[in-house]
């Protein structure tokens, strides 16, 4: 083992400026979320109408992209919420990422709904006319409570950093320096003071679990509580929570494989940890084959006429080559692959990962869209166009636009918080080497 | 030229008048009153205004009209009454006893309509005689029945071969029973037995006897609640607190449910904001 000091970790960790890749990443990111949202201002201005949503589609590839973001957001109380109360040591790398994650896609589910309802003031109509009945009203509840949740869950561990940081950055940044003091909350690792953040972390970490559950549950409910086919579900709850697992944990492999990268953590971010994560990655895979086989082939195997109307659609139809992207490209062949160790090797899994957020995009999409085309009662004289659904350019755009918000908060986030915490990396490593020094 | 301008100026003129001139022809509105009585309750007449407006018959709306008794040269003015936006008005008589009959016992009423900007003058009378039903509920074999009896007042006499309704009650329009109509005997009589299981709130029917549009009498209703129905059971969950109701009418349980989520989830925010207090006290 090659000996560490503090001070090498703490320049090993600390956050570093953006490098030229980093520059044009974020600068193709600004042009587009400008291009979404001069789209966003066109929306608003002439109406819902820019878009290709219609009486049958209402729901399009803005709720695709909200259920999409919610199912990422997932990835914070999964790996940090269980790893945590496992004291699954391997977590230490990772944890912040996926807390980054989730904070940067709940702030964008929310952004989604607001987007989705056409005029932003009628956000204030969920809140004024809330029934206490309806699905979007626990939404409604649930998503800032698990947003805060996940503020509390990233910034309590990040309390000892932000006073390590400013010490580090005292002479040479001293604005910054003074920023993170700031935010540092006075800390000086008293006893006092890691005994509270200590329980406050413990407590965070097992109310974010139920939280994030229930958020899940809830999303689901979105759909299943309609009397829609392929919605009315009561598999419908397990089926979004694996499916987030399968995305969440995806978005992290991505994620943590970029900031690896570019932040040069190659001796904090190991194979160990890609191995890990890429066996974590397979078991959600498999979890939510396991639940798409009951959502798909017990409907097929007792098939009423309006089930089999629409599992064609998914099997043989309109949407077969997305539906089989999706089951196959995102599920079976990541799974797989992830069999055998060397597709655990950090590239080859942050390729898996990509195909599997993909597929997960996708599968929102899918989950969405072939139900609205078959109308709940049937209608006569229906207009052609209503009978088929492809977002249009605005749609396109703004769908665009909120990803890439999603991605720059991440960025930014990662440019200015240490990605691995630094005093948890020092105090494993110093455990370590008392645990070695003990028996030699 | 001159000759001209005063062409045009004349013919202006006459367009000008010719145009107001239209507006001033009146229409003659057409009135149509029923005298309707209800025994021990009310006496009352059912007025209707229309005209004829362009070919086709509209309903005058907000015509003022005056009631009056007609008694050999004398009339005497009973009230006034507004048509509404249909051209229907009810006309309570409030004191039928201060109503004087002829010789032969009829009831003169005149409906009149002193005329406006848009229609002539009309009127219309309505005459009646009294009349009287008794009718009471009696039970033979198990099968309850409804005797009636029609009586002209003031002869104190039967009316016979005259149609008779008997009907229950309802909110959109009569249930008949059996027929159309029963026609009464010598003595002014009908038997009608009532069949078992009709609904009604709590098992109440309003049964009616009716002498309908009678060219003598008018209309004649006795009214006879009996307990007889079969009761509704009130299925509906419209007061009651419900998944489907709207957000006034939530049900507790799910009200509690969202409170204590909300009680619970967010004093542990408090408290772990608290923390961070702390931490930067300490």
């Amino acid at each position: 083992m090659i000996m560490k000091t503090r001070e090498q970790f703490i320049q090993d960790l600390a956050p570093k400026k953006f490098n030229k890749i980093e520059k044009i990443w974020l600068w193709v990111l600004i042009v587009v979320i400008f291009a979404g949202f001069l789209a966003y201002v066109d929306q608003v201005r002439r109406g819902l109408e820019v878009t290709n949503l219609n009486d049958y589609v209402l729901w399009g590839i803005y709720i695709s992209n909200f259920v999409f973001f919610i199912a990422t957001s997932f990835v914070g109380a999964a790996t940090v919420a269980i790893l945590r109360l496992t004291n699954n040591s391997w977590r230490t790398p990772l944890v912040r990422s996926a807390e980054i994650i989730s904070l940067a896609a709940t702030i964008m589910a929310g952004i989604t709904i607001v987007i989705d309802l056409g005029r932003p003031d009628r956000m204030l109509n969920t809140i004024i006319y809330a029934r206490f009945q309806s699905p979007i009203t626990w939404d409604i509840i649930i998503i800032p409570s698990y947003l805060i949740g996940v503020l509390f869950l990233l910034y309590y561990p990040l309390l000892p950093d932000f006073a390590i940081l400013k010490k580090y950055y005292a002479k040479t940044q001293p604005k910054l320096s003074k920023w993170y003091g700031k935010l540092s909350l006075k800390w000086t690792g008293s006893a006092k003071q890691v005994r509270i953040q200590q329980n406050s972390i413990r407590i965070a970490a097992v109310l974010i679990l139920p939280l994030g559950l229930i958020l899940q549950t809830i999303d689901a409910w979105l759909f299943s509580s309609t009397y829609r086919i392929g919605w009315n579900s009561t598999n419908f709850g397990p089926y979004f929570f694996s499916g987030a697992f399968v995305t969440g944990v995806g978005a992290l492999v991505v994620c943590i494989y970029w900031v690896r990268k570019m932040k040069g953590l190659e001796e904090y971010i190991t194979d160990y940890h890609f191995d890990k994560l890429g066996k974590f990655l397979g078991l959600a895979c498999l979890i939510y084959l396991y639940f798409n086989a009951n959502e798909y082939l017990m409907p097929a195997y007792a098939s009423t006429v309006e089930e089999e109307a629409h599992l064609d659609t998914l099997f043989t139809g309109h949407y077969s080559n997305l539906f089989w992207f999706v089951t196959i490209g995102g599920l079976v062949i990541p799974v797989i692959l992830l069999f055998f160790q060397r597709f655990r090797k950090p590239l080859p899994l942050f390729l898996i990962g990509l195909l599997v957020v993909l597929g997960a995009w996708w599968k929102r999409y899918i989950i969405i869209v072939p139900t609205l085309l078959h109308p709940y009662l049937p209608i006569q004289g229906v207009p052609e166009s209503w009978r088929e659904y492809f977002p249009s350019i605005h749609e396109w755009l703004i769908t665009a636009s909120n990803l890439a918000t999603g991605l720059f908060i991440f960025t930014i986030l990662v440019r200015y918080l240490p990605t691995v915490s630094i005093q948890r990396s020092i105090d494993e490593y110093e455990a370590a080497q008392l645990e070695l020094n003990k028996k030699s | 030229m001159q000759f001209r301008s005063v062409f045009i100026l004349l013919l202006s003129f006459l367009l000008v008048s010719g145009v107001y001139g239209q507006g001033d022809k009146k229409e003659r509105i057409r009135l149509n009153a029923a005298y309707v009585h209800v025994i021990d309750q009310e006496h009352y007449l059912n007025i209707k205004a229309s005209a004829r407006v362009n070919k086709e018959t509209v309903e005058v709306a907000d015509a003022e009209l005056v009631i009056s008794q007609e008694l050999e040269d004398e009339e005497i003015e009973l009230g006034t009454a507004k048509t509404n936006a249909r051209g229907t008005c009810k006309f309570v008589i409030e004191d039928f006893g201060a109503l004087q009959a002829d010789e032969e016992g009829i009831y003169h009423i005149t409906v009149s309509f002193n005329g406006n900007d848009d229609f002539k003058r009309g009127s219309k009378e309505v005459t009646f005689k009294a009349a009287d039903i008794s009718a009471e509920l009696v039970t033979k074999d198990s099968v309850n029945y409804v005797n009636a009896r029609l009586i002209d007042t003031r002869l104190d006499s039967a009316i016979a071969e005259v149609p008779l309704t008997v009907q229950v009650d309802r909110l959109f329009r009569p249930f008949k029973i059996e027929k159309d109509f029963f026609m009464t005997d010598e003595d002014g009589a009908v038997e009608v037995a009532i069949p078992d299981g009709i609904p009604g709130v709590d098992g109440k029917l309003q049964l009616e006897v009716v002498l309908n549009e009678n060219d003598d009498y008018g209309t004649v209703k006795r009214i006879l609640v009996a307990q007889i129905g079969k009761p509704i059971v009130d299925e509906s969950t419209f007061d009651q607190r419900t998944m489907w109701s709207p957000r006034g009418k939530t049900p507790i349980f799910l009200l509690a449910v969202t409170y204590s989520f909300g009680f619970v989830v967010w004093g542990i925010f408090v408290y772990l904001f608290f923390n961070l207090i702390r931490i930067y006290k300490s």
